[in-house]
């Protein structure tokens, strides 16, 4: 069965910084959210493609308890075999804590280094192709300095 | 400089970087601003065609941006009709605006919007946004989302309608009540603005202007 942990914000500044990844690429979907279902299977080519270069996949839903179910066998559908989130705690510090330019709508991807400082934020579906560029940049080796 | 130092430097380069591009979001209407496209005729569930103008009150105007579909807007949709229609009979001018594509999701079309003002007893104008450029021009984002306007009609309230949409016997701010309490007495809103987790507005195509 798909794990799908309860998360709260402060526990989720501690899962982005901590595990050793060079790039951490967050996500929060719901099941009812259409972009978001919309855009998964793009996380997912993303994860399959980078994760051996460090790019590490957190996936928080922002489903209520009754959706649960829903919520494990669209994971399941997706190919998920690693632990997921399941947000806990009131809306409005969440959204700003990862985020003060989040309006709150879903879905909302976030791109950190690998000590947890945010690289990018993203509100509403994004593409393939932006999310690869943006992993690009934060892969790519720093330039020398000039001689 | 050291090579931990130069991906220090490439790092913070790529944050500022990314802080400029912005969140690719809207930006909504700031506080103290007017309503905009107010005149702007919108199809009504009754079948009347109205504006935000139209309806204002004498005390205020309440703009609320929702949908049939949206589990957000379903878990808050009694609150609002409850406020609506209390507030309505206290000089606040209320509206509700669905503005979603139906071609998306089928549930905000006209008649299940017909059906949702009806088993909710809404007593305020429930209008279909039909570019969806009334919610462009407010900068909504989501559903449900609220602006609350003063007797001079600049905002004085935008967010949500209170701090727990899934679990009304835990809510412990409830904002938008007290937004409309204090603008219906001619007081200050404490709290003007306020964030909720939503559902994404779903905007039709622009329309071409050839």
């Amino acid at each position: 069965m798909v794990e799908i942990e309860p998360i709260t914000i402060d526990e989720l500044h501690h899962v982005v910084r901590a595990g050793g990844a060079r790039v951490v690429l967050l996500n929060v979907w719901a099941t009812w959210c259409v972009p978001c279902r919309e855009e998964f299977p793009d996380l997912m080519r993303l994860r399959r493609e980078y994760r051996e270069r460090g790019l590490r996949l957190v996936l928080v839903s922002a489903d209520v308890d009754s959706q649960l179910p829903a919520a494990r066998r669209f994971l399941s559908e997706q190919g998920v075999d690693f632990l997921t989130y399941l947000k806990q705690g009131a809306d409005m510090p969440f959204i700003d804590s990862l985020d003060v330019r989040w309006s709150g709508a879903l879905p909302a991807t976030v791109l950190y280094d690998g000590i947890g400082r945010q690289l990018w934020f993203h509100e509403g579906k994004t593409t393939y192709d932006s999310l690869k560029n943006r992993i690009d940049q934060a892969l790519a080796p720093p330039s020398e300095p000039a001689p | 400089m050291k090579p931990s130092g130069m991906r220090w430097l490439a790092a913070g380069l790529l944050a500022v970087a990314a802080t400029a591009g912005g969140a690719e979001a809207p930006r909504a209407l700031a506080i103290g601003k007017a309503a905009p496209m107010a005149s702007v005729k919108m199809a009504g569930v009754d079948g009347k065609n109205l504006s935000i103008a139209e309806v204002k009150g004498a005390k205020g105007t309440l703009v609320i941006f929702t949908c049939n579909s949206c589990p957000w807007a379903q878990a808050w949709e009694s609150r609002i009709a409850e406020l609506g229609n209390t507030y309505t009979k206290q000089g606040i001018g209320v509206i509700a605006i669905n503005s979603n594509d139906p071609s998306v999701k089928a549930e905000d079309d006209m008649p299940a919007m017909q059906e949702r003002a009806k088993t909710l007893g809404l007593e305020f104008p429930y209008v279909v946004d039909a570019t969806s450029d009334v919610a462009r021009a407010f900068g909504a984002t989501r559903t449900p989302e609220a602006f609350l306007f003063d007797a001079k009609g600049k905002l004085v309230y935008h967010g949500a309608v209170d701090d727990n949409a899934h679990k009304p016997d835990q809510v412990s701010a409830r904002w938008l009540n007290d937004a409309l309490a204090a603008t219906a007495g001619g007081k200050v809103v404490a709290t003007k603005e306020t964030k909720s987790l939503g559902c994404t507005i779903k905007y039709r195509a622009r329309q071409s202007s050839s």
